[in-house]
Protein backbone atom coordinates (compact mmCIF):
# COMPACT_ATOMS: atom_id res chain seq x y z
CA UNK A 1 0.00 0.00 0.00
CA UNK A 2 0.84 3.55 -0.32
CA UNK A 3 2.78 5.81 2.21
CA UNK A 4 0.40 7.40 5.02
CA UNK A 5 0.69 11.22 3.63
CA UNK A 6 -0.27 9.91 0.24
CA UNK A 7 -4.51 9.48 -0.55
CA UNK A 8 -5.94 6.08 -1.15
CA UNK A 9 -6.97 5.32 -4.71
CA UNK A 10 -10.45 4.72 -5.93
CA UNK A 11 -9.78 1.34 -6.29
CA UNK A 12 -8.60 1.05 -2.60
CA UNK A 13 -11.49 2.71 -1.41
CA UNK A 14 -13.68 -0.18 -3.41
CA UNK A 15 -11.99 -2.43 -1.85
CA UNK A 16 -12.00 -1.29 1.63
CA UNK A 17 -15.73 -0.45 0.72
CA UNK A 18 -15.75 -4.33 -0.24
CA UNK A 19 -14.65 -5.60 3.11
CA UNK A 20 -12.12 -7.04 0.01
CA UNK A 21 -8.46 -5.51 1.61
CA UNK A 22 -6.05 -7.53 3.31
CA UNK A 23 -6.08 -6.95 6.98
CA UNK A 24 -2.77 -5.44 6.69
CA UNK A 25 -4.13 -3.19 4.01
CA UNK A 26 -7.46 -2.83 6.04
CA UNK A 27 -5.40 -1.38 8.94
CA UNK A 28 -2.98 1.04 6.71
CA UNK A 29 -6.23 2.37 5.05
CA UNK A 30 -8.07 2.66 7.68
CA UNK A 31 -5.39 4.74 9.93
CA UNK A 32 -5.57 6.91 6.61
CA UNK A 33 -9.08 7.51 6.48
CA UNK A 34 -9.27 8.49 10.24
CA UNK A 35 -7.43 11.48 9.53
CA UNK A 36 -8.24 12.12 5.87
CA UNK A 37 -11.22 13.90 4.94
CA UNK A 38 -10.47 14.26 1.19
CA UNK A 39 -10.42 10.09 0.91
CA UNK A 40 -13.58 9.84 3.11
CA UNK A 41 -15.53 12.06 1.28
CA UNK A 42 -14.29 10.24 -1.93
CA UNK A 43 -15.33 6.87 -0.38
CA UNK A 44 -18.32 8.25 0.25
CA UNK A 45 -18.54 9.35 -3.51
CA UNK A 46 -17.90 5.56 -4.38
CA UNK A 47 -20.80 4.66 -1.80
CA UNK A 48 -23.30 6.89 -3.06
CA UNK A 49 -22.75 5.88 -6.80
CA UNK A 50 -22.82 2.19 -5.92
CA UNK A 51 -26.39 3.07 -4.34
CA UNK A 52 -27.61 4.88 -7.12
CA UNK A 53 -26.32 2.06 -9.47
CA UNK A 54 -28.34 -0.30 -7.50
CA UNK A 55 -31.45 1.58 -7.30
CA UNK A 56 -31.39 1.75 -10.78
CA UNK A 57 -31.21 -1.61 -11.40
CA UNK A 58 -34.21 -2.41 -9.04
CA UNK A 59 -36.23 0.28 -10.77
CA UNK A 60 -35.78 -0.80 -14.10
CA UNK A 61 -36.38 -4.49 -13.33
CA UNK A 62 -38.48 -5.02 -10.24
CA UNK A 63 -41.53 -4.19 -12.28
CA UNK A 64 -40.92 -6.17 -15.09
CA UNK A 65 -39.76 -9.53 -13.91
CA UNK A 66 -42.90 -11.72 -14.65
CA UNK A 67 -44.37 -14.30 -11.24
CA UNK A 68 -41.93 -17.10 -11.00
CA UNK A 69 -44.87 -19.45 -10.83
CA UNK A 70 -45.24 -20.34 -14.51
CA UNK A 71 -41.20 -21.06 -15.45
CA UNK A 72 -41.24 -22.79 -12.31
CA UNK A 73 -44.29 -25.24 -12.95
CA UNK A 74 -42.47 -25.23 -16.78
CA UNK A 75 -38.86 -26.43 -14.58
CA UNK A 76 -40.70 -29.10 -12.43
CA UNK A 77 -41.82 -30.67 -15.65
CA UNK A 78 -38.87 -30.42 -17.66
CA UNK A 79 -37.53 -32.14 -14.13
CA UNK A 80 -39.54 -34.63 -14.22
CA UNK A 81 -39.02 -35.54 -18.20
CA UNK A 82 -35.27 -35.70 -17.83
CA UNK A 83 -34.71 -37.56 -14.50
CA UNK A 84 -37.14 -40.25 -16.34
CA UNK A 85 -35.89 -40.14 -19.48
CA UNK A 86 -32.46 -40.62 -17.92
CA UNK A 87 -33.86 -43.92 -15.79
CA UNK A 88 -35.19 -45.64 -18.91
CA UNK A 89 -32.31 -45.08 -20.66
CA UNK A 90 -29.53 -45.80 -18.45
CA UNK A 91 -28.28 -49.22 -17.93
CA UNK A 92 -29.53 -50.30 -14.19
CA UNK A 93 -27.75 -51.81 -11.74
CA UNK A 94 -30.51 -53.30 -9.72
CA UNK A 95 -32.35 -53.98 -12.97
CA UNK A 96 -29.47 -56.62 -13.87
CA UNK A 97 -29.44 -60.19 -12.78
CA UNK A 98 -27.27 -60.10 -9.37
CA UNK A 99 -25.38 -63.16 -10.72
CA UNK A 100 -25.28 -62.00 -13.84
CA UNK A 101 -23.86 -58.91 -12.83
CA UNK A 102 -21.15 -60.27 -10.34
CA UNK A 103 -20.17 -62.47 -12.84
CA UNK A 104 -19.46 -59.48 -15.68
CA UNK A 105 -17.54 -57.32 -12.68
CA UNK A 106 -15.23 -60.84 -12.19
CA UNK A 107 -14.82 -60.97 -15.30
CA UNK A 108 -13.74 -57.49 -16.00
CA UNK A 109 -11.55 -57.64 -13.11
CA UNK A 110 -10.03 -60.48 -14.36
CA UNK A 111 -8.75 -59.53 -17.70
CA UNK A 112 -7.66 -56.04 -15.91
CA UNK A 113 -5.49 -58.13 -13.90
CA UNK A 114 -3.81 -60.15 -16.38
CA UNK A 115 -3.66 -56.87 -18.66
CA UNK A 116 -1.77 -55.10 -15.70
CA UNK A 117 0.38 -58.32 -14.62
CA UNK A 118 1.17 -58.37 -18.25
CA UNK A 119 2.19 -54.69 -18.78
CA UNK A 120 4.04 -55.02 -15.45
CA UNK A 121 7.72 -53.62 -15.77
CA UNK A 122 10.04 -55.92 -13.63
CA UNK A 123 10.64 -54.02 -10.34
CA UNK A 124 13.56 -55.70 -8.80
CA UNK A 125 15.68 -54.61 -12.53
CA UNK A 126 14.77 -51.23 -12.48
CA UNK A 127 15.54 -48.27 -9.72
CA UNK A 128 12.92 -46.78 -8.29
CA UNK A 129 11.70 -43.87 -10.40
CA UNK A 130 12.15 -40.50 -8.68
CA UNK A 131 8.63 -38.47 -7.61
CA UNK A 132 9.14 -35.06 -7.64
CA UNK A 133 5.89 -34.10 -8.30
CA UNK A 134 2.11 -35.75 -8.21
CA UNK A 135 0.20 -37.48 -11.13
CA UNK A 136 -2.60 -34.77 -11.71
CA UNK A 137 -5.15 -37.91 -12.83
CA UNK A 138 -4.27 -40.20 -9.43
CA UNK A 139 -3.71 -37.31 -6.74
CA UNK A 140 -6.13 -34.08 -8.39
CA UNK A 141 -5.47 -32.95 -4.36
CA UNK A 142 -8.80 -33.23 -1.96
CA UNK A 143 -9.45 -30.41 0.87
CA UNK A 144 -12.44 -30.17 3.52
CA UNK A 145 -14.83 -27.48 4.22
CA UNK A 146 -12.98 -25.27 6.35
CA UNK A 147 -13.21 -22.18 6.74
CA UNK A 148 -9.78 -19.42 6.80
CA UNK A 149 -10.81 -18.80 10.64
CA UNK A 150 -10.58 -22.98 11.50
CA UNK A 151 -7.99 -23.71 9.85
CA UNK A 152 -5.44 -20.80 11.23
CA UNK A 153 -7.11 -21.67 14.54
CA UNK A 154 -5.14 -25.27 14.06
CA UNK A 155 -1.64 -25.78 15.42
CA UNK A 156 0.48 -25.96 12.76
CA UNK A 157 1.70 -29.48 13.48
CA UNK A 158 3.45 -32.44 11.33
CA UNK A 159 1.14 -34.00 9.35
CA UNK A 160 -0.27 -37.24 10.69
CA UNK A 161 1.41 -40.61 9.42
CA UNK A 162 -0.74 -41.95 6.63
CA UNK A 163 -1.99 -45.15 7.85
CA UNK A 164 -0.19 -48.21 6.24
CA UNK A 165 -2.69 -49.39 3.99
CA UNK A 166 -3.57 -46.41 2.67
CA UNK A 167 0.37 -45.97 1.84
CA UNK A 168 -0.06 -49.67 0.14
CA UNK A 169 -2.83 -48.35 -1.63
CA UNK A 170 -1.04 -44.99 -2.88
CA UNK A 171 2.00 -47.47 -4.26
CA UNK A 172 -0.73 -49.67 -6.22
CA UNK A 173 -1.73 -46.40 -7.55
CA UNK A 174 1.13 -45.10 -8.70
CA UNK A 175 2.86 -48.73 -10.03
CA UNK A 176 5.81 -48.75 -7.95
CA UNK A 177 6.36 -52.14 -6.33
CA UNK A 178 9.98 -52.36 -5.71
CA UNK A 179 11.14 -49.77 -2.92
CA UNK A 180 8.78 -48.04 -1.30
CA UNK A 181 10.94 -47.56 1.06
CA UNK A 182 12.33 -44.96 -1.50
CA UNK A 183 9.07 -42.56 -1.05
CA UNK A 184 7.05 -40.91 1.66
CA UNK A 185 3.53 -40.68 1.14
CA UNK A 186 2.77 -37.32 1.45
CA UNK A 187 -0.03 -35.21 1.17
CA UNK A 188 -0.68 -32.67 -1.84
CA UNK A 189 -2.95 -30.13 0.15
CA UNK A 190 -1.34 -30.46 3.36
CA UNK A 191 -3.60 -30.73 6.60
CA UNK A 192 -2.56 -27.17 7.89
CA UNK A 193 -4.16 -25.76 4.58
CA UNK A 194 -7.46 -27.82 5.18
CA UNK A 195 -6.16 -31.27 3.09
CA UNK A 196 -8.13 -34.20 3.42
CA UNK A 197 -6.89 -37.99 4.42
CA UNK A 198 -7.67 -39.15 1.05
CA UNK A 199 -6.02 -40.94 -1.62
CA UNK A 200 -6.67 -38.18 -4.22
CA UNK A 201 -4.70 -36.16 -1.72
CA UNK A 202 -1.80 -38.43 -1.10
CA UNK A 203 1.57 -39.25 -3.46
CA UNK A 204 4.70 -40.66 -3.01
CA UNK A 205 7.35 -37.94 -2.44
CA UNK A 206 10.76 -39.36 -3.13
CA UNK A 207 13.34 -39.73 -1.04
CA UNK A 208 15.81 -39.28 -3.63
CA UNK A 209 14.58 -35.74 -4.91
CA UNK A 210 17.51 -33.45 -4.59
CA UNK A 211 16.47 -30.20 -5.38
CA UNK A 212 12.77 -30.34 -5.17
CA UNK A 213 12.35 -32.60 -2.40
CA UNK A 214 9.69 -32.84 0.62
CA UNK A 215 11.37 -30.22 2.63
CA UNK A 216 11.49 -27.36 0.00
CA UNK A 217 7.57 -28.56 -0.25
CA UNK A 218 7.32 -28.36 3.94
CA UNK A 219 8.50 -24.69 3.59
CA UNK A 220 6.05 -23.73 0.76
CA UNK A 221 3.31 -25.36 2.73
CA UNK A 222 4.88 -22.96 5.89
CA UNK A 223 4.71 -19.71 3.82
CA UNK A 224 1.12 -20.55 2.11
CA UNK A 225 -0.09 -20.99 5.88
CA UNK A 226 1.58 -17.62 6.82
CA UNK A 227 -0.21 -16.10 3.70
CA UNK A 228 -3.81 -17.44 4.17
CA UNK A 229 -3.73 -16.65 8.41
CA UNK A 230 -2.30 -13.17 7.44
CA UNK A 231 -5.00 -12.54 5.15
CA UNK A 232 -2.91 -11.74 2.27
CA UNK A 233 -3.82 -14.84 0.27
CA UNK A 234 -7.33 -16.71 0.12
CA UNK A 235 -7.51 -20.27 1.31
CA UNK A 236 -8.67 -21.72 -2.12
CA UNK A 237 -6.23 -20.08 -3.63
CA UNK A 238 -3.59 -21.60 -1.52
CA UNK A 239 -5.07 -25.18 -1.64
CA UNK A 240 -5.59 -24.66 -5.23
CA UNK A 241 -2.43 -23.73 -6.17
CA UNK A 242 -0.42 -26.27 -4.48
CA UNK A 243 -2.66 -28.93 -5.75
CA UNK A 244 -2.22 -27.98 -9.39
CA UNK A 245 1.68 -27.88 -9.12
CA UNK A 246 3.17 -27.26 -6.03
CA UNK A 247 6.83 -26.44 -7.58
CA UNK A 248 5.09 -23.85 -9.90
CA UNK A 249 3.37 -22.71 -6.28
CA UNK A 250 6.97 -22.42 -4.48
CA UNK A 251 8.32 -20.09 -7.38
CA UNK A 252 5.76 -17.73 -7.25
CA UNK A 253 5.73 -17.06 -3.89
CA UNK A 254 9.04 -17.39 -2.85
CA UNK A 255 9.80 -15.32 -6.05
CA UNK A 256 12.54 -17.76 -7.43
CA UNK A 257 13.36 -20.78 -9.80
CA UNK A 258 15.38 -22.50 -7.60
CA UNK A 259 14.63 -23.67 -4.41
CA UNK A 260 16.15 -21.35 -1.33
CA UNK A 261 19.19 -22.60 -0.22
CA UNK A 262 18.03 -22.62 3.35
CA UNK A 263 15.10 -25.07 2.37
CA UNK A 264 17.16 -27.36 0.78
CA UNK A 265 19.52 -27.74 3.31
CA UNK A 266 16.85 -28.48 6.40
CA UNK A 267 17.01 -32.04 4.02
CA UNK A 268 20.70 -32.20 4.50
CA UNK A 269 20.92 -31.69 8.16
CA UNK B 1 -13.53 -20.32 -20.39
CA UNK B 2 -13.26 -23.62 -18.78
CA UNK B 3 -15.89 -25.80 -18.25
CA UNK B 4 -17.54 -25.38 -14.49
CA UNK B 5 -15.25 -28.30 -12.67
CA UNK B 6 -12.21 -27.84 -14.46
CA UNK B 7 -10.79 -25.90 -11.62
CA UNK B 8 -12.97 -27.16 -9.04
CA UNK B 9 -11.35 -28.99 -6.35
CA UNK B 10 -12.57 -32.30 -5.28
CA UNK B 11 -14.07 -31.20 -1.59
CA UNK B 12 -15.12 -34.27 0.51
CA UNK B 13 -18.47 -33.29 2.08
CA UNK B 14 -20.34 -35.76 4.24
CA UNK B 15 -23.50 -33.75 3.76
CA UNK B 16 -23.53 -34.63 0.11
CA UNK B 17 -23.28 -38.79 0.75
CA UNK B 18 -25.91 -38.15 3.18
CA UNK B 19 -28.07 -35.27 2.60
CA UNK B 20 -29.64 -35.15 -0.54
CA UNK B 21 -27.50 -37.54 -2.35
CA UNK B 22 -28.68 -37.92 -6.33
CA UNK B 23 -31.89 -39.57 -5.98
CA UNK B 24 -33.95 -38.06 -8.79
CA UNK B 25 -36.96 -36.38 -6.32
CA UNK B 26 -34.47 -34.96 -3.82
CA UNK B 27 -32.87 -33.70 -6.43
CA UNK B 28 -35.88 -32.03 -8.44
CA UNK B 29 -36.85 -30.29 -5.34
CA UNK B 30 -33.02 -29.08 -4.55
CA UNK B 31 -32.67 -27.59 -8.02
CA UNK B 32 -36.19 -25.63 -8.00
CA UNK B 33 -35.35 -24.51 -4.32
CA UNK B 34 -32.37 -22.81 -6.33
CA UNK B 35 -34.50 -21.67 -8.99
CA UNK B 36 -36.91 -19.90 -6.26
CA UNK B 37 -33.77 -18.14 -4.86
CA UNK B 38 -31.94 -17.17 -7.80
CA UNK B 39 -34.06 -16.82 -10.71
CA UNK B 40 -34.76 -13.08 -10.13
CA UNK B 41 -30.61 -12.44 -9.76
CA UNK B 42 -29.93 -14.32 -12.93
CA UNK B 43 -32.53 -13.22 -15.18
CA UNK B 44 -31.10 -9.82 -14.27
CA UNK B 45 -27.58 -11.17 -15.41
CA UNK B 46 -29.10 -12.66 -18.61
CA UNK B 47 -30.88 -9.56 -19.68
CA UNK B 48 -28.04 -7.67 -19.30
CA UNK B 49 -26.34 -9.49 -22.04
CA UNK B 50 -29.06 -8.16 -24.59
CA UNK B 51 -31.61 -11.07 -24.08
CA UNK B 52 -35.47 -10.33 -23.60
CA UNK B 53 -37.26 -11.61 -20.87
CA UNK B 54 -39.22 -14.47 -22.09
CA UNK B 55 -35.60 -15.88 -24.08
CA UNK B 56 -34.00 -15.37 -20.65
CA UNK B 57 -36.78 -17.05 -19.03
CA UNK B 58 -35.88 -20.07 -22.19
CA UNK B 59 -31.69 -19.92 -21.12
CA UNK B 60 -32.98 -19.82 -17.49
CA UNK B 61 -34.47 -23.65 -17.40
CA UNK B 62 -31.62 -25.05 -19.59
CA UNK B 63 -29.35 -23.99 -16.90
CA UNK B 64 -31.71 -25.09 -14.62
CA UNK B 65 -31.71 -28.09 -16.32
CA UNK B 66 -27.74 -28.61 -16.81
CA UNK B 67 -27.66 -28.24 -12.78
CA UNK B 68 -29.69 -31.15 -12.45
CA UNK B 69 -27.61 -33.31 -14.80
CA UNK B 70 -24.69 -31.65 -12.97
CA UNK B 71 -25.58 -33.02 -9.55
CA UNK B 72 -27.10 -36.13 -10.71
CA UNK B 73 -23.63 -37.22 -12.08
CA UNK B 74 -22.31 -36.14 -8.52
CA UNK B 75 -20.55 -33.65 -9.32
CA UNK B 76 -19.25 -31.02 -7.18
CA UNK B 77 -21.71 -28.44 -5.05
CA UNK B 78 -18.90 -26.29 -4.19
CA UNK B 79 -20.07 -22.87 -4.60
CA UNK B 80 -22.91 -23.59 -6.97
CA UNK B 81 -24.25 -19.83 -7.36
CA UNK B 82 -21.35 -19.10 -8.98
CA UNK B 83 -21.86 -22.25 -10.74
CA UNK B 84 -25.22 -21.12 -11.86
CA UNK B 85 -24.17 -17.62 -12.77
CA UNK B 86 -20.89 -18.69 -14.82
CA UNK B 87 -23.26 -21.25 -16.72
CA UNK B 88 -25.88 -18.47 -17.46
CA UNK B 89 -22.93 -16.48 -18.35
CA UNK B 90 -21.57 -19.32 -21.11
CA UNK B 91 -25.13 -20.17 -22.72
CA UNK B 92 -26.14 -16.28 -23.01
CA UNK B 93 -22.83 -15.84 -24.93
CA UNK B 94 -23.98 -19.13 -26.77
CA UNK B 95 -27.24 -17.50 -27.75
CA UNK B 96 -26.38 -14.35 -28.57
CA UNK B 97 -23.82 -15.96 -31.15
CA UNK B 98 -27.17 -17.82 -32.55
CA UNK B 99 -28.93 -15.16 -32.62
CA UNK B 100 -26.19 -12.68 -34.57
CA UNK B 101 -28.80 -10.09 -33.07
CA UNK B 102 -27.28 -6.65 -32.41
CA UNK B 103 -27.81 -6.37 -28.80
CA UNK B 104 -26.24 -3.43 -28.14
CA UNK B 105 -28.65 -1.86 -30.68
CA UNK B 106 -31.89 -3.18 -29.61
CA UNK B 107 -34.97 -0.89 -29.05
CA UNK B 108 -36.30 -3.59 -26.73
CA UNK B 109 -35.86 -2.46 -22.82
CA UNK B 110 -33.21 -3.84 -21.61
CA UNK B 111 -29.57 -2.66 -19.69
CA UNK B 112 -29.88 0.38 -21.29
CA UNK B 113 -33.70 1.01 -21.70
CA UNK B 114 -34.44 1.86 -18.34
CA UNK B 115 -38.09 1.71 -17.80
CA UNK B 116 -39.04 5.14 -14.96
CA UNK B 117 -41.41 4.62 -12.38
CA UNK B 118 -43.64 7.30 -12.28
CA UNK B 119 -42.81 9.67 -8.82
CA UNK B 120 -44.83 11.21 -6.39
CA UNK B 121 -44.85 14.14 -8.31
CA UNK B 122 -44.20 15.65 -11.35
CA UNK B 123 -41.05 17.19 -10.45
CA UNK B 124 -39.73 13.89 -8.74
CA UNK B 125 -40.23 12.17 -11.77
CA UNK B 126 -38.37 14.26 -13.63
CA UNK B 127 -35.40 14.59 -11.38
CA UNK B 128 -35.37 10.31 -11.02
CA UNK B 129 -35.91 10.22 -14.76
CA UNK B 130 -32.85 12.27 -15.71
CA UNK B 131 -30.67 10.93 -12.89
CA UNK B 132 -32.21 7.00 -14.87
CA UNK B 133 -31.37 8.19 -18.10
CA UNK B 134 -27.72 9.19 -17.18
CA UNK B 135 -27.18 6.32 -15.64
CA UNK B 136 -28.11 4.56 -18.60
CA UNK B 137 -25.73 6.07 -20.87
CA UNK B 138 -23.36 5.85 -18.50
CA UNK B 139 -23.38 2.19 -18.15
CA UNK B 140 -24.50 1.18 -21.79
CA UNK B 141 -20.99 3.31 -22.58
CA UNK B 142 -18.93 0.79 -20.87
CA UNK B 143 -16.92 -2.11 -22.08
CA UNK B 144 -19.02 -5.02 -22.11
CA UNK B 145 -16.51 -6.85 -19.51
CA UNK B 146 -16.93 -3.97 -17.01
CA UNK B 147 -20.13 -3.69 -17.40
CA UNK B 148 -20.83 -7.86 -16.63
CA UNK B 149 -18.86 -7.16 -13.82
CA UNK B 150 -20.67 -4.69 -12.64
CA UNK B 151 -23.88 -6.77 -12.98
CA UNK B 152 -22.30 -9.44 -11.30
CA UNK B 153 -21.23 -7.61 -8.34
CA UNK B 154 -24.40 -6.12 -8.13
CA UNK B 155 -26.24 -10.06 -8.31
CA UNK B 156 -24.05 -9.99 -5.11
CA UNK B 157 -20.78 -11.87 -6.06
CA UNK B 158 -18.00 -11.29 -4.39
CA UNK B 159 -14.83 -10.66 -6.34
CA UNK B 160 -13.36 -14.19 -6.65
CA UNK B 161 -16.49 -15.41 -8.14
CA UNK B 162 -16.45 -12.87 -10.54
CA UNK B 163 -12.74 -13.50 -11.58
CA UNK B 164 -14.17 -17.08 -11.81
CA UNK B 165 -17.32 -16.45 -14.02
CA UNK B 166 -15.27 -14.17 -16.15
CA UNK B 167 -12.11 -15.77 -16.23
CA UNK B 168 -10.32 -12.37 -14.79
CA UNK B 169 -7.58 -11.87 -12.14
CA UNK B 170 -8.84 -10.72 -8.87
CA UNK B 171 -7.29 -7.51 -9.64
CA UNK B 172 -8.48 -7.00 -12.94
CA UNK B 173 -12.04 -7.31 -11.23
CA UNK B 174 -11.24 -4.95 -8.74
CA UNK B 175 -9.71 -2.57 -11.40
CA UNK B 176 -12.92 -2.90 -13.79
CA UNK B 177 -15.29 -1.68 -11.14
CA UNK B 178 -13.74 0.63 -9.49
CA UNK B 179 -13.19 2.30 -13.16
CA UNK B 180 -17.30 1.63 -13.62
CA UNK B 181 -18.33 3.24 -10.57
CA UNK B 182 -15.75 6.52 -10.87
CA UNK B 183 -17.69 6.93 -14.57
CA UNK B 184 -20.78 6.56 -12.79
CA UNK B 185 -19.77 9.23 -10.03
CA UNK B 186 -18.01 11.73 -12.23
CA UNK B 187 -21.50 11.45 -14.53
CA UNK B 188 -23.32 12.37 -11.18
CA UNK B 189 -20.89 15.33 -10.39
CA UNK B 190 -21.81 17.02 -13.69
Amino acid sequence: MQPEDSHLSDQQLLLDIENELATHDEKVAHAHLGTCWKCRTRRQELETAIADFVHSRQQEFDSKIPPAAGPRALLKARLAELAEGEANGRLSWHGLDRRFAWALVATICGLLAIISYAGRPNSSARPAPIVSIPDSRLTPGAALLLSRQTVCAQANTKNKAVPVSLQRKVFEEYGIAGEPRAYEVDYLITPALGGADDIHNLWPHSYSATVWNAQVKDALEDRLREMVCDGSLDLTEAQRAIASNWIAAYKKYFHTDEPLLTHRQQRIQ
Amino acid sequence: MSSPDSTALPILRAALAEGAGNSGEGLQQEVVALFDELREPLLRYLVSFGLALPDGEEVLQEVFLALFQHLQRGKSRENLRGWLFRVAHNLALKWRYRSRRDWEARAEPGVGELAIEPGPNPEDQVVRSQTQRRLQAVVRALPENDRQCLFLRAEGLRYREIAGILDMSLAAVSLSLARSLRRIARSAER
